[in-house]
């Protein structure tokens, strides 16, 4: 029967984005030994070349923020001598396309249901990773307080993948260069 | 082996979809294939859609930069990569390889693309281009589903309802050519809009569509705009759905809208002493597409700011920017695109310089609404009775702008004279994806059953004839037209055109004019006109065949009559059958000498 479910739960997880994410928080939180892991080995489409990149994930998230929302050209540039309008003109442009890119890679969504300022119950068995609490923290959980800050998370984790040379792993950005 | 999935592609002019089910489901569970593409040189990500797009590489670049997950050393790149690098290396990128695909002036087997591109870019042909794209996605599916290579599936392609014969036997070849099974069905974009629109309804549609009533599937889309009338029939109880007329392929789209608002753009800057150079015109066009749907809101602010970011790492200094005004930016897009007409208006045709450039043959007058007035009289009459649109269903990612979708049911209200106004279809719609879905959808109804919209072609079709007679000198012979596919001719049917024999030379080429009317829907096989009206019957590309000689008889030439066929995947075929013996040929398009 299991051979089924996991057959089953093999082809959802390939075709399914979300069913797969889920499967992944599953294996996590619930610290499932691999060996027990819901999937037969190897369910997603292997990767670009055997090679392991060798580019850390971070310089690759950075030069996607460059490349579609020029983010390292604006945290680079000295504010000094540009009035707030110019600088908002330029900030406006390079904030929505950062926003676009973020939730196209990570749908980052608040934690908390709730709006804020509005009351909040925490379960009984507090995950610390989820709650920070402030004010009058005393007696056991559940706590009830206002939500003060609605938290993120990420819904999904899709970096581009690199298949570069070592010498490049370092490129955030390439030299533009105009051929006239 | 049987197939597991039905896999439905839109090949778009600006974007490629491909949706997907599982066959063996209850019911047609769609999902978006993530198509895996270069995002970057040496990057990969997994995206919605594939732009349509091929960037042509340097030597340099062929080294690796450009390569996916399945290939090495390649030469190009389609998709997202290629889309950023038309903006910054035009001559090198290939884009609207599907207008391309149905323009009759050039030769579209020879590498002409990019047009006018200097000659040490090696160019590529538009059904090469189109192969391209359909190859990356048989490519990106095969490495999601290793187990289920496409060839095995089936397969459900997109064209526009507007392509012609040539145009779709085109895109079969270049689909064939990229690896999509033999028996891959070609369907129209706005049947395919209605059959996602159908999949979202379950069957409630049952009790939504009464027997009579009409529903306009208007589709703008990045470079093209089509239009189809869907008739709500009724059969021994049961409700019908009948694509009953189809428009002229528009090229007028998004990308028209976007670029005239950048040009108005421009137009401040300059007023402000700004000069922008061609990397900032390229990069106020994109500004110009998100500020678009801002602008045109009824919601938005009455000023809105248009920057173009500084280019080099000095951004907030290198960046212009100008206050635009919304409304005279909506009247501007609305007046030219959707301008407010009457239903009596025509499209106006522009008197046509002698120094027009071959390039593409973009519509003279933007005016949609214009073309949609044309479209609606022409098909006014339908079956004897009037018939005003009931609903309307919008498609294409243009529309998704509801200030567009609010001006054209005005029009078409304004239009409606009385009668009930064309409404929406209720229910939740994809305008992005569809067609893809919808395609799906089609191919799941096809093998697992389930509501099919009858259709056949959308055009009459014609032969021409030369009439016998005294030749007089400087005067070409008179023409007649032989009609041998009736309009709404149905897939998996043949007919044999009842006519006086025609004598065809053996051993040499033979062809024959060949034209389609969108216009006379009630010639029957046979018919044969001596007159028509400027703009009934259009010629497209001749036919021809070569019959072989035969060695052993006498005869010189054998006496034939036609027989038309629409095979079950949607293509029209013409065959010339011998009456006295039992030989059989078939008429190709001969594409590749039509060019001028």
């Amino acid at each position: 029967m299991r051979i089924v479910q996991a057959f089953s739960a093999f082809f959802k997880i390939l075709a399914d984005r979300e069913f797969a994410l889920r499967v992944a928080q599953a294996a996590e939180t619930k610290e499932l030994p691999a060996t027990k892991s819901a999937a037969p080995s190897s369910p997603s489409p292997p990767p670009a070349k055997a090679k392991v990149p060798s580019r850390n994930e971070a310089v690759t998230l950075l030069a996607t923020l460059q490349r579609e929302a020029r983010f390292v050209d604006i945290v680079k540039e000295p504010l000094d001598g540009y009035s707030d309008a110019q600088v908002g003109a330029a900030t406006r442009d390079v904030l929505r396309e950062c926003g676009k890119t973020l939730e196209r890679l990570f749908a980052i969504r608040p934690l908390a249901e709730e709006d804020e300022g509005t009351a909040h119950t925490t379960p009984t068995r507090l995950d610390a990773a989820r709650y920070t609490l402030t004010g009058n923290v005393a007696g056991e959980p559940p706590y009830h307080g206002s939500v003060v800050h609605r938290g993120w998370q990420v819904t999904r984790c899709e970096l581009p993948s690199w298949s570069g040379s070592d010498e490049a792993a370092k490129i955030v950005a390439p030299v533009e260069l105009e051929i006239k | 082996m049987t197939a597991k999935y039905v896999i439905g592609i839109d090949l778009g002019t600006t974007n490629s979809v491909v949706s997907y089910a599982l066959l063996a489901a209850e019911q047609p569970e769609l999902h978006v294939l993530d198509v895996v593409q270069l995002v970057s040189a040496g990057t990969t990500e997994a995206r919605h859609s594939l732009p349509s797009f091929t960037y042509l590489g340097t030597e340099q670049e062929a080294s690796g930069a450009l390569d996916l997950p399945w290939t090495s050393e390649r030469s190009f790149a389609v998709g997202e990569f290629a889309r950023q690098r038309a903006a910054e290396a035009p001559d090198r990128t290939v884009g609207a390889a599907k207008s391309w695909l149905c323009h009759p002036k050039v030769d579209r087997h020879q590498p002409i693309l990019p047009w006018n591109a200097p000659d040490d870019v090696a160019k590529i042909s538009p059904v090469e281009a189109s192969r391209r794209y359909l190859q990356h996605l048989v490519a990106a599916w095969e490495q999601a589903f290793p187990d289920a290579p496409l060839a095995e599936q089936q397969v459900v392609l997109t064209v526009p309802a507007s392509f012609d014969p040539v145009a779709r036997e085109l895109t079969r070849e270049a689909a064939l050519a990229a690896g999509l099974p033999v028996d891959f069905v070609l369907l129209e974009e706005p049947q395919a809009a209605l059959y996602a629109w159908l999949a979202t309804t379950g069957d409630r549609w049952r009790k939504m569509l009464k027997v009579g009533e009409t529903v306009l599937v208007c589709d703008i889309g990045g470079g093209t705009t089509d239009l189809t009338l869907v008739r709500v029939t009724e059969e021994e109880g049961v409700l019908q759905l009948e694509r009953v007329a189809v428009g002229n392929h528009l090229l007028v789209g998004g990308d028209n809208m976007d670029l005239t608002l950048a040009h108005f753009v421009a137009g401040e800057f300059e007023k402000q002493g700004v000069k922008l150079n061609p990397w900032q015109s390229v990069s106020l066009w994109h500004s110009c597409r998100s500020a678009k749907e801002n602008l045109l809101s009824q919601a938005g602010p009455e000023k809105q700011t248009i920057s173009v970011l500084g280019r080099g790492s000095r951004l907030i200094g290198g960046t212009v920017s100008v206050e635009v005004d919304r409304t005279s930016v909506a009247k501007l897009l609305m007046d030219g695109f959707l301008p407010e007409c009457t239903a009596a208006d025509r499209p106006k045709r522009q008197r046509t310089s002698g120094f027009q450039e071959i390039g593409l043959p973009f519509e003279s007058d933007p005016g949609i609404t214009r073309h949609l007035a044309a479209f609606l009289a022409a098909n006014a009459d339908l079956d004897g009775g009037s018939q005003f649109p009931t609903y309307v269903l919008f498609n294409g990612g243009v529309l998704k702008s509801e200030a567009l979708q609010a001006r054209l049911l005005q029009v078409l209200e304004q239009w409606s004279a009385g009668t009930r106004p064309t409404v929406p279809l209720a229910g939740v719609h994809d305008l992005d994806h569809a067609v893809a879905r919808g395609a799906a959808c089609y191919g799941w109804a096809k093998q697992r059953g389930g509501v099919r919209i009858r259709g056949g072609v959308a055009r009459s079709y014609y032969v021409g004839i030369e009439t016998a007679g005294l030749a007089i000198p400087g005067a070409p012979r008179p023409l007649r037209a032989l009609c041998v596919v009736p309009f709404g001719m149905e897939e998996g049917t043949e007919c044999d055109i009842p006519s006086g024999e025609v004598g065809l030379v053996l051993g040499e080429p033979v062809q024959f004019r060949f034209f389609s009317s969108s216009t006379r829907k009630h010639d029957l096989p046979g018919c044969l006109l001596n007159a028509w009206s400027e703009g009934e019957l259009v010629e497209t590309v001749p036919l021809e065949a070569t019959l072989p000689a035969d060695a052993d008889a006498d005869d010189t030439y054998v006496p034939v009559r036609f027989q038309s066929r629409v095979t079950e995947l949607g293509m029209l075929e013409l065959w010339c059958v011998g009456t006295n013996n039992s030989g059989r040929w078939k008429l190709e398009f001969s594409v590749r000498e039509e060019a001028e």
